[in-house]
């Protein structure tokens, strides 16, 4: 690889960091109040992990870092979150809802959020772990 | 190679995606900074809690019926209501609370069909309400009646329940800034036949 392509590769990894960055500031401070902000970090914290497993598993099998990473991670929060559009469209949420990645039960899970948060930070482990040994067996 | 070319120390370089092997000292900077920033962020939205808040946020305006024991059978809060048949918003209000809230109604809950509004605090007056919205000065009667959850264990709280045109209560949430967010209970009370 060039230098020049690595610079543009940086930089479109800079670019998909900024949007990522941007929409979930934006999707915070759209949910009013710490007790919606709740719901915010349950949502994100599911997406994430859910999207972390997925991104092991299709790194592992193509044997390669799946690309626009941070992608993966807003697009599933946006699934797991969608009821909150909904809500916000004025339908409250039903038990059905919960295909959205356990969108209604993952609320009252023990410990809360900080148990999805442990998930998270297990899974991102994983994902990296998963990454370094496909980018050392397998060089590009 | 060079570092540039191993994915690793570019410009804003992805470790998360990179093709070359990054650095294991990135992946484990990637994989702190996302514990810190998410446990700063779970930390901040704790802390930012009232007392007048539900000490369990998944309690809060959890924005789903029958939540938490629900439905039971509503508790009369006068000898009319609630009416079977019509469906009854009961607001518990703190007293630093009753003027905003009584200036906000009926709000967005103006129009609905078969709804009534009551409105408790133990303020020394209920006043600023509508005429249509019945004021009950009892409130810690019916806080403990409805089953409100109460952080303070002395009614300083604001909340409301949404009962059902079969006399059922079929939520329950403290909400201290309901004043500001009638359209959330518009939504609620729709949902409760």
């Amino acid at each position: 690889m060039t230098a020049e392509r690595s610079v543009l590769v940086a930089l479109r990894a800079c670019l998909w960091c900024l949007v990522f960055v941007a929409v979930e500031v934006g999707l915070y401070l759209s949910y009013r109040g710490h007790d919606a902000r709740f719901h915010w970090s349950t949502h994100f914290l599911i997406g994430a992990s859910t999207a972390l497993v997925v991104m092991a598993i299709v790194a592992w099998r193509r044997k390669q870092p799946v690309p626009a990473p941070l992608l993966w991670l807003l697009a599933t929060h946006l699934f797991a979150m969608f009821p909150d559009f909904v809500f916000t469209a004025g339908e409250v949420h039903r038990r059905w809802m919960d295909v959205f990645l356990g969108h209604v039960s993952t609320h009252f899970v023990p410990g809360r959020n900080w148990t999805w948060y442990a998930v998270f930070l297990v899974t991102l482990a994983a994902y990296l772990v998963t990454v370094d040994r496909v980018t050392r067996r397998h060089p590009a | 190679m060079s570092q540039a070319a191993s994915g690793s120390a570019a410009p804003c370089g992805d470790p998360l995606g990179a093709r070359h092997p990054p650095a294991r000292s990135a992946l484990v900077s990637v994989w702190l900074a996302a514990a810190v920033t998410l446990g700063a962020i779970l930390t901040a939205t704790q802390v930012a809690a009232t007392p007048g808040d539900d000490p369990d946020p998944a309690y809060q305006r959890p924005g789903l019926l029958d939540v938490a024991g629900l439905p039971v059978v509503a508790p009369h809060i006068s000898p009319d209501l609630p009416a079977l048949g019509r469906r009854l918003v009961l607001f518990a209000v703190r007293e630093d609370k009753v003027a905003g809230l009584c200036n906000a109604l009926p709000g967005p809950l103006d129009g609905l069909d078969d709804l009534d509004i009551a409105v408790a605090s133990d303020a020394s007056a209920i006043d600023g309400c509508p005429a249509e919205v019945t004021t009950v000065a009892d409130a810690a009667g019916l806080v403990a009646a409805y089953g409100f959850h109460d952080p303070l264990g002395d009614v300083a709280l604001t909340g409301y329940a949404v009962v059902d045109s079969a006399g059922r209560t079929r939520y329950r949430t403290l909400d201290p800034e309901v004043d500001d967010l009638l359209d959330e209970v518009a939504t609620i009370v729709q949902a409760a036949p």
